[in-house]
């Protein structure tokens, strides 16, 4: 919404320069946006005195002038005949944009060299006048800029209105608000239409069979108009706030509607079939033409204008192509109506058309200042375009809208606020708006609020108008009664905390993608069909076809994001994300929120360790990643994590063999391992990664927050070494089980400590050393003692296991 | 005397020669020209000696003195500048093992500081979903249907009644539903619009804050938010507080703060105003309570809601708030 502040003085002194006018409005709530000069565009234009004019040689209707700029003497062609010695005209220099778009330029004209442009009124829009060059009348210094010549100075003010203020969609309105804060009257126009000869009754008929939609619909003829340009005045004001003048007609409604903020259509009433106008809603499927020469499809809820045979326009939206004002326009007929904002909103979402009408129709127009607006356009219309108002108005408006009546306590009013103001203060402010007020008792005030101000319904919006008025600054600083609370933080938030210094501190860094992701993702990932990370929750509206569905999974961010550094040449990567994903109920219901449910997954790819002087290059592998799932599982205290071969289906984007699922009780917490080369290759990736895909909720469950201390026993521990000889397939794991499982209470630790396959081990075989502490909590274990346990503990396994000791034995 | 002095620079200048470290030479030097040292006492004996020898033994005594001297300031000089190294010495200047901790993205770090200030408040964290009911994200909310405030947030739809949600305000709603007041939350959490360029990307971070008492007033709201921005950013960053309107408050405001790159001077990040919008807030709207069931007449409270990108890009000198989630290990790594 833009303004220009010489139309507001129309309307209101204004005493204090643009930017101090904007700011004071900026914070009495209407924020401006930007604030131009609007004849910024003549800073190129300066004042020349034609020095000399010459004939041009090769050309009989062009003259070569010699013009004075003020630095120098100029060349300019021309090819006007007005232009004399010794005047003074405006003169368009290199790098002056005129309104017309084009860009001067220094060059040669037929020929001969000229550096500037000698301008008419019209190009420079300072008039209608484009028959010769504008002579200045008065003599000012060459090379001084034309709009200081001219004293030209005016500001064009850009509000961001909030859709709650619909009544400073136009001048007055902003005018309005100004005058209050100046604390000024605002001066209204005075609106009088001439007398008409006949009556409009006896020439047209207006008929609203659906006074829901359109509660007021007022009309005026004017006959004999003679359809040309606008006088400049009004091209001019139209100009100011970037609105392109088109005829004397069409250029007063589009005037009025800047001016008052009420939207107006005028009709050509000669194409009216049957000289009436019918309001009613469409026909379903029914196709109408708008006037800017697009057919839609209308639907039964959209209310239309039409005359004795059809639609004529979209109420409240636009005009129809066929009753358009043409040059041969002779009567007019004026349209001033007040449409429901929820009809003009639904149909103006509905045909994606949304016009300055429809956009201040959407919001609520004053529905009481619709005749007002009607004459005001019908006398302005008879000054500029000759014509005669047909006598009186049709005006349909069966259930008038009345001013909204609130009752406000100023002592609420100063609780809300933090303030101490008195009734007539309060009073005062809700004065300077146009509002009534009548006090009820000491603290109550009854206000009545003008129908144009939409937004005032409760005591609070009233007070909202106080403080604004009054100024946000005014309300004091203060802080709340408050009582101590201590709230524990949960336990979710703690660990959620816990987890990202765990891993950070091994290392990774954490990222955050967005929770929508490409639709195919699971085909890419190689999920099974009944794969419940296949229930999609799908957007309908993407931004792109690539954020199509949310997030199931946390994978795709995570090698999204290993492709971009990759194409970054960031090879070694250790990163993590924590975050929601969505999985739709089983048997969606239209209306079931999804299950969001938190992960916590992390993606290792490239070397160990950054290749520095202190370490050889070597590549991260499944145990990295292991490790860091175990650093998880001991930070956040997980009871009893297990590791164990892949065996669900859920895992397919690892790669078998090489990565392992994680448990807890009887529970599945998630996977860590190699991804498959499969997945790699369907995220366009060529470098081995690892990754973990844990659930952080189950996470949560199984995490203890109790840490209870144990004794230390003072006593030495003594170990011994064990090296087995076991098939290939025995795990680690299920040794270690085994020996835990034995229950000898004096083994305090076992570890593996070598691992070994190959020459002199038989092949499909390998030697697993194990390293087993003993200690007492009672005394020092004596060697014999010792050696008695082990034995016992190493036969148990060998058998177990079908295991041989090496040939050389390990006791030590 | 004079034997004596020679001894004891001869000695001093072979120890001085086989010393292996500065530490080793700062001994020295005390030892034999330190206060208590064996040069200067001999420099102090000088008066027990008959008045005759007194001159001569003088002058052989600070000549010695101011020999060591300068041999062990030329000696502690030839270690610090590298010139000597101790033997078996490592050179010190190569880079140590890394021990690379990873990097919180600065999305998270930030949260963490806004949600500290407002703990230390006493206010609680809740969270919500994002996936939410039309009714929470704008019914609730005072934001009917067909209403042209719908147009300031552009919404993703999921269905016609569940969209994401365009704020973390649906938070607000969700606590009052099942709280009776006091009041005190701040609700973190991500939120989505339809919208993509140098300054906004389809999903963001909001932290959204709501307190609701008896007698809570429009003062408080200016004193809450002041102590956060005063200890987000500093003590010298004044705010001021400007009507605006959000359906579910009322009298509604835009915080901006005072430009904290150029102090209110104007520049680039600022558009040349001195200010930054970087709150929403205002009194909670009767007809959100109404909604909750909550007693208009008894209680009033305020809400307000910031994002944290903006936020983060204002303290890390951010330009353009996509490289957040573009998540570039570089960039990562500098936070
Ligand atoms: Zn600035």
């Amino acid at each position: 919404m833009k303004v220009s502040l010489s139309w507001l003085k129309d309307y209101v002194t204004i005493d204090v320069d643009a930017a101090e006018l904007a700011e004071a409005l900026t914070m009495a709530g209407l924020e401006v946006e930007a604030l131009t000069d609007r004849y910024g565009y003549l800073d190129r234009v300066v004042v020349g005195r034609i020095v000399e004019i010459a004939a041009h040689p090769h050309a009989d209707t062009l003259s070569v002038c010699s013009v004075d700029v003020g630095d120098g003497i100029k060349p300019v062609v021309c090819g006007a005949a007005n232009i004399k010695k010794g005047a003074f005209v405006p003169v368009a220099l290199p790098g002056a944009r005129l309104p017309s778009g084009d860009t001067i330029k220094a060059g040669h004209i037929r020929g001969q060299p000229s550096e500037g442009m000698l301008c008419s009124e019209a190009e420079l829009a300072l008039g209608t006048d484009s028959s010769g060059i504008l002579l200045l009348k008065d003599q000012a210094a060459p090379g001084k800029g034309l709009a200081a010549a001219l004293d030209l100075s005016d500001a064009i003010i850009e509000f961001d209105l909030t859709p709650n203020r619909p009544d400073c969609l136009s001048v007055i309105g902003v005018a309005r608000e100004a005058a209050a804060i100046l604390k000024t009257p605002l001066k209204y126009q005075e609106v009088k239409v001439p007398a008409g000869a006949t009556p409009i009754e006896e020439l047209a008929s207006v008929t609203v069979e659906a006074p829901d939609h359109c509660p007021r619909y007022a009309a005026r003829l004017i006959l004999d108009v003679k359809i040309g340009p606008s006088p400049f005045w009004l091209q001019d004001r139209l100009n100011s706030v970037g609105l392109r003048a088109i005829n004397n007609v069409v250029d007063v409604t589009n005037f009025v509607l800047m001016e008052m903020g009420q939207p107006l259509h005028a009709f050509d009433f000669d194409r009216l079939a049957e000289n009436r106008i019918v309001v009613k809603t469409a026909r379903q499927g029914q196709r109408f033409t708008t006037l800017d020469g697009v057919e839609r499809t209308l639907g039964a809820e959209m209310l239309m204008i039409c005359d004795g045979k059809g639609p004529v326009a979209l109420a409240g939206i636009m005009g129809g192509l066929e009753s358009e004002i043409e040059d041969h326009t002779r009567r007019v007929l004026i349209e001033s109506a007040y449409f429901d904002p929820i009809t003009t909103r639904r149909t103006a979402k509905r045909l994606g058309l949304g016009t300055e009408s429809s956009y201040r129709f959407e919001r609520g127009v004053d529905p009481n200042g619709v005749r007002r607006a009607l004459d005001r356009a019908a006398q302005i219309m008879v000054e500029s375009a000759g014509g005669k108002p047909a006598e009186g108005v049709i005006d349909v408006y069966p259930r008038p809208i009345r001013k909204s009546v609130i009752e406000l306590s100023v002592k609420r009013t100063n609780r809300l606020l933090g303030a101490g103001l008195s009734r007539e203060e309060v009073g005062s402010y809700l004065e300077s708006i146009e509002l009534e007020v009548e006090p009820l008792n000491e603290d109550r005030l009854r206000v009545a609020s003008p129908t144009f101000r939409v937004d005032l319904k409760r005591p609070e919006d009233l007070m909202e108008e106080v403080a604004r008025l009054r100024g946000y600054d005014k309300i004091p600083t203060t802080y709340p009664e408050s009582d101590v609370v201590g709230i524990p933080r949960g336990k979710k938030l703690k660990l959620r905390d816990r987890l990202r210094q765990v891993l950070s501190g091994c290392g990774f860094s954490q990222i955050v993608t967005y929770s929508f992701i490409e639709k195919d993702a699971c085909d890419r990932l190689g999920l099974g069909d009944k794969d419940p990370r296949r229930r999609m929750v799908s957007i309908t509206n993407p931004l792109t076809e690539d954020q199509g569905v949310m997030r199931t999974s946390l994978l795709p961010g995570l090698l999204a994001t290993m492709y971009r550094n990759s194409a970054q040449r960031n090879e070694n990567l250790k990163i993590f994300e924590l975050g929601k994903v969505f999985l739709n109920p089983p048997a969606a219901d239209r209306d079931e929120l999804p299950l969001e449910v938190e992960m916590i997954s992390g993606l290792w790819t490239g070397a160990r360790y950054d290749k520095t002087w202190h370490f050889r290059e070597e590549e991260a592998d499944f145990y990295d990643i292991k490790g860091v799932v175990e650093a998880v599982c001991e930070g956040l205290n997980v009871k009893k994590p297990r590791f164990a071969p892949l065996s669900s289906p859920d895992f397919a984007y690892l790669r078998a063999g090489h990565a392992a699922e994680l448990h807890a009780g009887d529970e599945r917490l998630g996977a860590a391992g190699e991804l498959s080369p499969a997945v790699l290759k369907n995220f366009h990736l060529k470098q081995t990664a690892f990754c973990f895909d844990l659930n952080f909720d189950l996470l949560v469950d199984h995490a203890t927050q109790e840490k209870l201390a144990r004794p230390i026993s003072r006593f030495p521990a003594t170990t011994r070494d064990i090296a087995l000889i076991v098939d290939e397939a025995v795990e680690a794991g299920s040794v270690l089980d085994f020996i835990e499982g034995l229950g000898q209470e004096l083994i305090e630790a076992v570890d593996v400590f070598d691992v070994y396959q190959g020459r002199p081990i038989p092949d499909g075989k390998k030697s697993i050393a194990l390293r087993i502490t003993y200690r007492s909590f009672e005394r020092n274990l004596t060697d014999s003692e010792v050696n008695t346990i082990h034995e016992v503990v190493t036969n148990k396994v060998l058998k177990q296991f079908k295991a041989q000791l090496p040939a050389i034995d390990g006791w030590r | 005397m004079k034997e004596k002095l020679e001894r004891l620079e001869q000695e001093a200048l072979k120890a001085l020669e086989a010393a292996d470290n500065p530490q080793e030479v700062q001994l020295l030097r005390v030892r034999y020209v330190g206060r208590k040292g064996a040069v200067t006492q001999c420099l102090r004996s000088i008066s027990t000696l008959p008045p005759a020898e007194r001159p001569l033994a003088g002058k052989l005594a600070n000549e010695v003195k101011t020999r060591l001297e300068a041999a062990f300031k030329d000696s502690i000089e030839a270690f610090d500048t590298g010139r000597k190294r101790p033997d078996g010495a490592l050179d010190v200047t190569l880079p140590g093992r890394p021990l690379a901790g990873g990097r919180l993205h600065p999305i998270t770090q930030i949260t963490q500081a806004i949600c500290e200030i407002f703990l230390r408040l006493g206010f609680e964290i809740v969270e919500g979903p994002d996936v939410e009911l039309d009714y929470y994200n704008f019914e609730a909310l005072n934001i009917p249907k067909d209403h042209p405030a719908r147009d300031m947030q552009d919404t993703f739809y999921v269905s016609e009644n569940i969209v994401l949600r365009t704020h973390t305000s649906p938070i607000q709603v969700r606590v009052m539903e099942r709280q009776s007041p006091p009041v005190r939350i701040i609700a973190p959490g991500k939120a989505y619009r339809v919208d993509s360029d140098v300054s906004h990307t389809p999903m963001f971070h909001q932290v959204e804050g709501l307190m609701v008492a008896e007698n809570i007033s429009m003062g408080d709201l200016k004193g809450v938010l002041t102590i956060f921005v005063h200890q987000m950013f500093d003590e010298e960053t004044s705010l001021r507080f400007r009507p605006s309107f959000f359906p579910f408050t009322e009298p509604s405001a835009e915080v901006d703060i005072r430009c904290v790159i150029c102090r209110g001077k104007g520049c680039r990040v600022c558009s040349h105003t001195g200010w930054l919008e970087v709150l929403g807030a205002g009194m909670v709207h009767p007809a959100v309570f109404e909604m909750v069931g909550y007693d208009t007449g008894r209680y009033t409270g305020f809400a307000f809601g910031m994002g944290i990108e903006r936020i983060a890009m204002l303290k890390y000198g951010i330009d353009d708030i996509r490289k957040f989630y573009e998540n570039n290990i570089r960039f990562l790594e500098q936070f």
